[in-house]
């Protein structure tokens, strides 16, 4: 089977709507319906090793939270992790969103969907933050271990102190010339911004949210009953 | 006599002055004319105003740097002070140094037409603009590609093109050098004088120039946040102005005095890893300083890995006593201390040796500071104040002066220098003028093979020479 090519708003509305909705319906339905609505949305992208991945951390969450059911004085960690558990789905689709479009194609999504520039220019650099910290946590880990500075139980602390103070450092910095880097680019230019990467809204999108949108109204249905 | 016919002035500073609210450096009374189609170095030691100059022409200042700015500076006859931060970039062109920064995406197709979108371009626009610029910087093989998987020089070239894709006719760099190999500087200083002829205005600001030399119109150096400006190359040179040299290989620098080397502090044994190295045999010796010159991408810094275990070769031995000092490039990933004094505190808590050290590389004064607080040059210093310190047998240290002012370079290798009293010291740079100072052997890496391994000497300097220029070949286009 070919994949298909989701448009990422479809992936940011429903992060946006589905964990929301566990205020209006109930949980275990959704939780039920978040977990093949994703596995099949992945399954479409070809995407099968996160598919597994998700899977098995899903799986493993429900083991253990299974297991503790059974144990009286641990229920308080499997009741913690059942919370846990829900978001799985969505954290999963999230991290298609991070790993298969660029910051340019986010942008150019965020604008369609007309939110103000600030934010769209805002969450873009958040989101592709996290690449960037993953990096640079690596270089740091690496650099704390040659310098024989290893995180210790014994001072928690201070080794996370280590840690956190030049990730702050270098945060700033990055702020500044990551803001530096948008302006000189004219990020600032007050005109309709157009896209390179622009994705028509398909009909395979429109389907998948009409799948997404006909399932919550069945959670709903499901209340009522 | 300005009768004759004038070449017309693109950027124009009258009275040029500004003082930060936080720090007594900035500029006063700048005044300068650039023309159309001249290439302008701008140069000075670290705090000289250097980098406030280059904020006040791509406008960073007042946009984001706040401070004080008095006097005029115009663009094409229109006053910066009328002008918006998008329409100014349509006009200049900006290159920063730093590559993990500059760049907005991580895609090299996405950075280019990301000016193009943010100005409302239409799709075919684009297009239209992309084709022409993988003609004209030889982009093909370059498109679609994940930005921080390429290499150096063309990470270098993507940045330049996305600086031009608004058609800006004026260009400013801000150390372009500090993170190309020889052979790629020298690249962009052919790339630099096409472009001049074609009749973009290039600024450059830089420590380093010998990618320059031959084709400077005009030298604004900055000291003390004056400018002295010079109309040619020559009168630059002729100036004693201490800096960075120009004709690389005519320095003079006394050789190393030899000394038998001392005992083996670490040894590698047919190491291979990957495609990057192949078959590597190399014996590090206490008391002499070893240079690995070659290539970015030649396998240099996957050897200082290998030592430091960070890496496992597939096959082959690497034989270390304990684990080295490595200086990686960048300090901020490698600094924890609380305090200039904490730092080395993590490294051997004995405050008479901490005084001394301090001491002994001028930071005393500093003592209390974060870290971070510290300029470039003494953020290096303080690592090798770390490494004095440190009971390692084998110090490395991974570009240690990219960046660097002439007065930090000396002084960097004055100390390095004192350090193979006590340990085996290995550095990797592409910094002719450094290795001269420093080195007492070098081995040229090609292609994860040792090529040379030589004493550097009366006999060894035209070695060194050779693998220079053949480094700068290799990039011919």
């Amino acid at each position: 089977m070919k994949a298909i090519n989701i448009n990422p708003i479809v992936l940011i509305l429903v992060n946006i709507i589905a964990p929301t909705m566990y205020m209006f319906i109930s949980g275990r339905y959704l939780q039920l319906f978040l977990l093949i609505f994703a596995s099949v949305l992945m399954v479409m992208m070809g995407r099968y090793k996160r598919l597994l991945g998700f899977w098995l951390v899903y799986a493993l969450m429900m083991g253990f939270y299974t297991l503790t059911m059974y144990m009286g004085d641990l229920q308080y960690i499997g009741l913690f992790i059942i919370v846990v558990v829900q978001c799985v789905p969505c954290i999963a689709l999230a991290s298609i969103l991070v790993s298969k479009y660029n910051s340019a194609q986010l942008l150019s999504a965020l604008e369609t969907m007309h939110v103000p520039r600030v934010l769209v220019v805002a969450v873009t650099i958040t989101i592709k933050y996290i690449p960037t910290f993953k990096r640079e946590f690596s270089y740091i880990t690496e650099s704390m271990r040659l310098r024989g500075i290893g995180f210790t139980w014994k001072k928690p602390v201070k080794s996370f102190q280590y840690f956190i103070v030049p990730q702050l450092f270098r945060c700033a910095a990055l702020a500044e010339e990551v803001t530096a880097a948008g302006l000189v680019k004219g990020i600032d230019a007050p005109l309709r911004r157009s896209s390179y990467f622009e994705e028509k809204f398909t009909f395979a999108d429109a389907t998948v949210l009409v799948v997404f949108v006909v399932g919550l109204v069945g959670g709903f249905v499901w209340k009522q009953m | 006599m300005e009768t004759n016919v004038k070449k017309e002035n693109v950027i124009k500073a009258d009275n040029l002055c500004f003082s930060y609210e936080e720090s007594s450096e900035g500029i006063s009374d700048v005044n300068f004319e650039i023309d159309e189609g001249e290439i302008v170095l701008l140069t000075g030691n670290s705090g000289s105003g250097k980098s406030t100059l280059l904020k006040c022409l791509n406008g960073l200042i007042p946009a984001v740097t706040e401070g004080e700015l008095k006097g005029l500076l115009s663009i094409e006859g229109e006053k910066y002070s009328d002008l918006k931060m998008y329409r100014l970039n349509q006009m200049i062109g900006s290159v920063f140094q730093n590559p993990r920064s500059q760049f907005f995406t991580d895609n090299t197709t996405a950075e280019l037409v990301f000016p193009m979108e943010n100005y409302g371009f239409t799709k075919e626009e684009m297009q239209e603009r992309l084709e022409s610029l993988k003609k004209t910087f030889g982009l093909d093989e370059l498109m679609d590609r994940n930005i921080f998987s390429l290499s150096s020089g063309e990470r270098q070239l993507i940045a330049l093109a996305s600086a031009v894709t608004m058609k800006q006719k004026v260009l400013l760099f801000d150390e372009p050098s500090a993170n190309l190999d020889y052979g790629n500087a020298m690249k962009l200083g052919r790339i630099l004088k096409r472009l001049r002829d074609k009749g973009y205005t290039i600024i450059v600001a830089d420590h380093r120039f010998y990618y320059l030399g031959g084709m400077i119109d005009k030298v604004l150096f900055m000291d003390e946040g004056k400018l002295h400006l010079c109309n040619s190359e020559d009168e630059f040179k002729n100036g004693d102005y201490n800096t960075r040299s120009f004709d690389l290989f005519s320095i003079d620098i006394p050789f190393r005095e030899k000394e038998n080397a001392g005992e083996v502090v670490a040894s590698l044994e047919n190491v291979k890893y990957k495609d990057i190295l192949n078959d590597v045999n190399l014996k590090l010796n206490k008391g002499e300083i070893t240079v690995i010159v070659g290539d970015n991408g030649a396998g240099k810094t996957t050897i200082a890995k290998a030592l430091c275990g960070s890496i496992k070769p597939d096959s082959g031995k690497v034989d270390t006593k304990g684990l080295p000092f490595f200086i990686m490039q960048d300090p901020d990933y490698q600094l924890f201390g609380t305090s200039v004094k904490n730092e080395l505190e993590l490294v051997k808590n004995d405050s008479a040796a901490i005084d001394h050290c301090l001491e002994y590389l001028g930071l005393s004064k500093y003592k209390y500071k974060h870290p971070f607080d510290l300029s470039g040059g003494q953020k290096q210093r303080l690592q090798i104040g770390m490494a004095m310190l440190c009971d390692r047998d084998l110090i490395i240290f991974d570009e240690p002066t990219s960046g660097l002012d002439v007065y930090s370079m000396l002084s960097v290798s004055k100390e390095i220098n004192r350090l193979r009293d006590k340990a085996g010291v290995l550095v990797i740079s592409h910094d002719y003028e450094f290795i001269r100072h420093i080195a007492n052997r070098i081995v040229y890496l090609k292609d994860g093979v040792i090529e040379k391994d030589f004493i550097l000497d009366e006999h060894g300097l035209s070695d060194l020479n050779n693998i220079f220029k053949e480094m700068q070949e290799d990039k011919n286009v």
